[in-house]
């Protein structure tokens, strides 16, 4: 009778686990699912990074909808498997986890923000599946060498023309910087207070604050009774949206406002409306502003990615589109050269990749940075950006008495 | 009710000998390998947190342990670059620590309140964590940890750290280890006086059960458990950050997994687990993935209303009735 | 005198604002605890989704924001009936049971919440502006004269009903001692209901004003649970007036930390004062004594 019921009990186990072995005994899915070649997008497609992520998400969708248009890499087409990470990093990991090993993807891309990125780079180093990211900062993450990770921005290019611009045009007495608590902001922060201060700029308060805090107001106050001159805000867009809001309505005495992520967009402009004239910001592209001698290649992004999506590509957009566009190329090189794409293959073919693109003239040095990705700083004059930093690259003056608030 | 230990006992092994067998027939199955190993830290993390269960109380914030047993590896890792082995036995001296201000703090406090004051507890380690940049990089996070070792037995290697079969051993090998601790405590004398204290307070006092003295060496044990269940994560995954040890979910999923398994039972706390977290990420995620762990909140209202013993007694009964 | 030489009226008027909130926020948790006692920790998850109900309301049914209030005050009135169905079903410890159910529910309502709404984070927008006062070059916005207003209405309202009704009184008697209260005659039943039901009226007015004051994402509850916990704790069951008093303290205490030791530390704040609050009252909430 105890045999009888620890059958039963033993039955009522394998009723239970029964779903979870349904993958194990079928067919494996993905890894036998033809001749597509597989990778995999990792993005904040929902969460308080969602309005980044999603950018991201358009421009890579449209760097693969470009390949396969023409007839996919060496006659296969290629398959992007797209997850959402919620804007949470145990998300993030769960999602690469997933796409690694039940997708069998050959290489990973997308990611904003490094506390999401570096979970997704240490499981790519992990499995050895190459992951260019689209967003990240953090000089930690490439410090060690990390063999199967790439990414198309990184912290110097933006914190050296900031600092530049700063010290060329308002020499600030007091410079406060309010940032968020992401790993790449945090960086950043503390990176643009040593560049600061070789140049005698003195930063007098450094506050970070949760991404999605509601209410700046008592911060502001800090800031104001600080007396300080630049203000520069380390947060994404809605975190910008509101700090400008909440300026307006409690005018600081503010010599500039200057946002590196977050500000220098069209929806941005669009949404602040008026009030946005004198901001700063800083980009690494839109459109209008791209590399030299990339201008053609730019038009056409602008109007096949008009076509597609019915909307104005922006910095962020462009950003994934690169990242992806490694990704593809050096998949197309590995295909090119007779190997088989594994993630060896493909990290090799990254480390070597040259490729003229409109946001930047994309290599990868030994550990995986790019070689030659500059921000440019940009103000927002009359609803449009016009770039004022560095000369080479400037179409218009800085407006001082409109960077007032 | 009295229980059958000799039909359960036969279950249990049977079921670790299955966990122990079934990689040799599909050796490539790594979503599993990696699903179940997880499943068999959260089991151990279950276990860990049922040891102070067993006094009776009810924690809302053993994320706290499990974050600076993370962060003491970490930091012993990153500083003075010691193997990952002893970082993680070392590390978790901080939980311990953690665990005494704790017990001291907390001693007069009891049921509710005890929980409500494990939810805010969490906050403190996190907090401070995240704002001392200069020790822990803060809100940056650490990254670059070290991996697993591998370990040489003759011509056989167990790379721990880049072979997700060995890491799947390990983490068996550690969550049976944990389950048999556990069997041990409960049938110990020391056990009885746990659920002593746990079901009167006053006549374990009369009975000259020290109930202070006694609770404090639960959570001592559970934290230190908890933090090298940290410590392992945080090497596994080669990076932390604050808000990824800290969270409301790693103090949740012990409560849900003991919960859903069964308090009395020595093996309910794994079982919930096993069953649970692989049930979780392998049929609800592709399934729902936005909302997936609203499973874990479903689960622990219907078990509450309907098994308040959890499973693991409801099979015991079925298979001895 | 210059705001920038002597910023406390400032905070002050800030941290007044807040705490008004905090104190509706926690007004329905105490009167759901102090009834029934039942430990509601799914509390936040409710505010969140009567402010996601305010949300689509207003967002796609263009309802003026002032009229959401009135409607989430009644769907969550109704919605707290299953709940009181769901809670009366529990075994003792009843407490701890309740404890560890609706924490359940949170996680549960959190994940239904983000596959209904996504994850992204959310303002209701009630139009209005702000408005300097000129002698002193105080600034206020009207959202937060609003609030001021409904949450010393809406605690009036409750203060003056369980004093000065005879269902009010029942409700105290509740409170203070259920066995006496049911010796006395009171159907203890059908107070637990109107608990609820009250409770959760309070719980759709917060709403609103949540979505409106913070940000509104699926996991955002957690925080006004702990605010809610912490206030009924501090002030004791059915004191009405002494919630809004912690209320007040506790802004007035975040607001100062972010000044004065900077805005990392104030997550600290509420967290600790809970712990404080605790290690002197470890029996947790005091119940007056009649008399």
């Amino acid at each position: 009778m105890c045999r009888n019921s620890a059958n039963k009990a033993l039955r009522f186990i394998l009723v239970l686990f029964f779903p979870i072995l349904l993958p194990i005994l079928g067919p494996p899915g993905a890894a036998l699912a033809g001749k597509d070649l597989v990778i995999g997008e990792i993005d904040p497609l929902s969460g308080h990074l969602a309005q980044h992520g999603l950018e991201i998400h358009q421009g890579i969708l449209y760097a693969v909808a470009e390949v396969n248009s023409r007839g996919g890499l060496a006659g296969r087409q290629i398959r992007l498997i797209s997850r959402d990470d919620q804007s949470r990093p145990e998300v993030a990991i769960n999602q690469a986890q997933d796409l690694i090993f039940r997708e069998h993807v050959i290489g990973l891309v997308g990611g904003y923000v490094d506390s999401l990125v570096g979970p997704v780079s240490e499981l790519a180093l992990r499995y050895r599946v190459p992951f260019v990211a689209s967003a990240s900062l953090q000089s930690g993450l490439t410090a060690r060498k990390n063999p199967y990770f790439f990414r198309v921005s990184c912290l110097k290019g933006i914190v050296q023309p900031l600092c530049g611009f700063l010290g060329q045009t308002y020499k600030a007495k007091k410079v406060a910087v309010l940032h968020v608590a992401t790993p790449g902001a945090t960086e950043f922060a503390a990176s643009l207070k040593s560049c600061l201060e070789q140049t005698g700029q003195k930063v007098a308060v450094q506050e970070k604050f949760r991404p999605g805090w509601p209410d700046f107001s008592v911060l502001l106050l800090k800031v104001k009774q600080a007396g300080i001159d630049v203000l520069i805000s380390g947060g994404f867009y809605a975190d910008n949206l509101i700090l400008v809001r909440q300026i307006k309505e409690r005018p600081l005495g503010l010599q500039a406002f200057i946002a590196p992520w977050g500000l220098a967009y069209p929806s941005f402009i669009r949404e602040v409306g008026p009030g946005a004239d004198g901001l700063f910001g800083t980009c690494a592209w839109n459109p209008g502003i791209t590399q030299p001698g990339t201008e053609q290649m730019s038009r056409e992004f602008v109007a096949g990615f008009r076509q597609q999506f019915g909307e104005e590509p922006n910095t962020t957009a462009m950003h994934g589109y690169t990242s992806a566009r490694a990704m593809l190329a050096a998949i197309e090189a590995v295909l090119q050269s007779g190997a088989k794409p594994t993630g060896e293959t493909i990290s090799k073919a990254l480390a070597s990749l040259d490729l003229k693109l409109p946001m930047e003239r994309l290599a990868f040095d030994a550990q995986g940075d790019p070689k030659y990705y500059h921000h440019v700083v940009v103000q927002i004059q009359q609803q449009k950006m016009v770039v004022v930093y560095p000369p080479d690259r400037a179409t218009g003056q800085v407006d001082f008495s409109l960077a007032r608030r | 009710m009295k229980l059958r230990p000799f039909p359960s006992s036969i279950l249990v092994t049977a079921a670790a000998l299955g966990l122990m067998v079934w990689p040799l027939f599909f050796p490539d199955a790594f979503l599993y390998f990696q699903v179940l190993g997880m499943a068999c830290l959260y089991g151990t993390l279950a276990l860990a947190w049922s040891i102070y269960g067993l006094s009776g109380a009810v924690s809302l914030g053993h994320a706290a342990f499990f974050g600076l047993g993370a962060y003491g590896s970490a930091l012993l890792n990153h500083y003075w670059h010691w193997s990952p082995f002893l970082t993680i036995l070392a590390g978790s001296l901080a939980s311990v620590v953690f665990g005494l201000i704790w017990s001291f703090f907390f001693r007069r406090l009891r049921g509710v309140y005890l929980g409500l004051a494990s939810l805010a507890a969490v906050e403190i380690p996190r907090v401070i964590i995240d704002n001392w940049d200069s020790l822990t990089s803060g809100s940056m996070g650490m990254t670059g940890l070290d991996r697993l070792p591998t370990l040489h037995l003759g011509d056989w290697q167990l790379a721990f750290g880049a072979d997700l079969k060995a890491q799947y051993y390990l983490l068996l090998l550690l969550v049976i280890g944990a389950t048999f601790l556990y069997k041990t405590i409960i049938d110990s004398r020391w056990g009885w006086a746990l659920r002593a204290l746990r079901e009167n307070e006053t006549a374990a006092t009369m009975m000259g059960i020290r109930v202070n003295r006694e609770r404090t060496k639960a959570l001592l044990c559970s934290s230190y458990l908890t933090g090298i269940c940290g410590g392992l994560y945080a090497h596994i995954l080669g990076l932390i950050e604050p808000s990824l040890v800290f969270s409301l979910h790693v103090s949740a999923l012990p409560l849900i997994f003991t919960i859903f398994g069964g308090r009395t039972l020595f093996f309910g706390p794994v079982l919930g687990a096993l069953l649970l977290y692989p049930l979780e990420q392998l049929v609800f995620q592709p399934l729902l993935p936005q909302g997936h762990a609203a499973l874990y909140g479903l689960v622990i209202i219907l078990t509450i209303l309907f098994f308040p013993k959890g499973i693991a007694a409801w099979i015991t009964r079925r298979a001895s009735a | 005198m210059s705001i920038t030489a002597f910023p406390w009226p400032q905070i002050i008027v800030s941290g007044f604002a807040l705490g008004s909130f905090y104190a509706l926020v926690a007004l329905g948790f105490s009167l759901i605890f102090g009834v029934t006692r039942a430990f509601n920790l799914a509390h936040g998850e409710m505010i969140v989704l009567a402010s996601y109900l305010a949300f689509v309301l207003w967002k796609f049914c263009q309802v003026p924001f002032y009229l959401t209030l009135p409607v989430c005050l009644l769907a969550l009135g109704l919605l707290t009936l299953p709940l009181y169905l769901l809670l009366r079903r529990l075994k003792e410890p009843y407490a701890l049971n309740t404890l560890v159910v609706t924490f359940g529910l949170a996680l549960l309502l959190q994940n239904l919440m983000l596959v209904l709404f996504s994850a992204d984070y959310r303002l209701l927008n009630s139009g209005l502006s702000s408005f300097t006062i000129p002698g002193l070059g105080l600034t206020f916005s009207w959202n937060q004269v609003v609030l001021l207003l409904l949450s010393l209405l809406a605690t009036a309202g409750v203060h003056l009903g369980l004093h000065h009704t005879f269902l009010g009184k029942a409700l105290r008697a509740t409170i203070q001692d259920q066995e006496a209260a049911q010796i006395s005659g009171i159907n203890v039943k059908s107070m637990s209901l109107i608990a609820f039901g009250l409770g959760g009226m309070l719980i759709g007015l917060a709403g609103p004003l949540y979505g409106q004051n913070m940000y509104l994402y699926p996991l955002a509850g957690a925080e006004a649970t702990l605010i809610a916990i912490i206030l009924t704790i501090f002030a004791g069951v059915g004191r009405i007036r002494a919630l809004l008093l912690g209320g007040w303290l506790l802004g007035l205490m975040e607001s100062a930390a972010i000044l004065t030791v900077g805005s990392k530390w104030r997550e600290l704040v509420s967290a600790a004062v809970l712990l404080i609050l605790l290690y002197f009252r470890p029996q947790g909430i005091s119940f007056r004594k009649p008399g």
